[in-house]
């Protein structure tokens, strides 16, 4: 899906809960949360959590410049204290 | 996975959830389509000029659409679209093949549309796209042709004809 969409001109940034399988498909940007299924943008009403995910991945869509690349902010999941 | 009936899906779905790196060790068992090249398409704009689109793989869908298809083992190939600003009682999400009871409270679990509409208020995103374009993911066997071929292709041109210059995409 996110080949597809770059392949149409528009740039693209995946967030992924499954690093093995970001890195063998391919994706042209990505940001990698060791964060459990159904949880891509952290807990539920967990405000700065899911803007700080969400911030983290627009910044990725301006400074990566490496196809493939996987960005790791590295949040300890539910352990982690977001401002 | 192979465990086969509900009961067992319904196990492995929460062993999901309370243990991540179980993800990883699925992950490196699973068949996925391999690539070597990798798409790159620039930014064109800054972020806080830009439209952002949104993308989902989590199974979200309109209350009034049809739920995705949970009977085929090999998924549902086609895609709901949301507005990104409809009422939240009027959105639903089916999927069996993940724990969204956070998500079904919280939207923003899977889908960060209120995030974003923060983000553009503080003039940190030009703009929010009109539609949410949604996948329940899982797609196997036949289906990931029609997926490949037709669905994504689809749905990337009408995030263009939507405006969007970026799109974050979530997976479940």
């Amino acid at each position: 899906m996110q080949r597809a969409i770059e392949a149409t001109g528009v740039p693209t940034i995946g967030i992924t809960l499954q690093r093995e399988i970001t890195r063998r498909v391919r994706t042209p940007r990505a940001l990698y949360l060791r964060y459990p299924f159904g949880h891509p943008m952290g807990e539920a009403f967990a405000v700065s959590q899911q803007r700080t995910i969400l911030v983290d991945a627009l910044r990725a869509l301006e400074t990566l410049t490496v196809p493939g690349q996987i960005v790791e902010p590295g949040y300890r999941w539910k352990r982690h204290r977001f401002a | 996975m192979s465990w086969g009936g509900d009961l067992g899906n319904r196990v492995a779905v929460q062993l999901f959830r309370r243990l991540p790196w179980l993800g990883e060790v699925w992950a490196r068992r699973r068949r996925v389509v391999e690539s070597h090249s990798v798409p790159w398409a620039p930014m064109r704009r800054p972020v806080c000029e830009s439209v952002i689109g949104l993308v989902t793989t989590a199974g979200v869908h309109l209350r009034t659409d049809p739920p995705f298809d949970m009977t085929d083992p090999d998924g549902d190939p086609g895609v709901r679209v949301v507005p990104v600003d409809a009422p939240r009682s009027e959105v639903r999400i089916t999927h069996k093949y993940y724990d969204h009871a956070a998500a079904d409270r919280d939207l923003n679990v899977v889908v960060p549309v209120d995030r974003l509409r923060e983000l553009q208020a503080a003039g940190d995103v030009g703009g929010v796209a009109p539609r949410i374009y949604s996948f329940m993911g899982h797609i196997d066997g036949r289906h990931l042709r029609t997926l490949m071929e037709s669905t994504a292709p689809d749905v990337a041109r009408r995030l263009g004809a939507d405006g969007a210059d970026a799109v974050v995409l979530t997976p479940a």
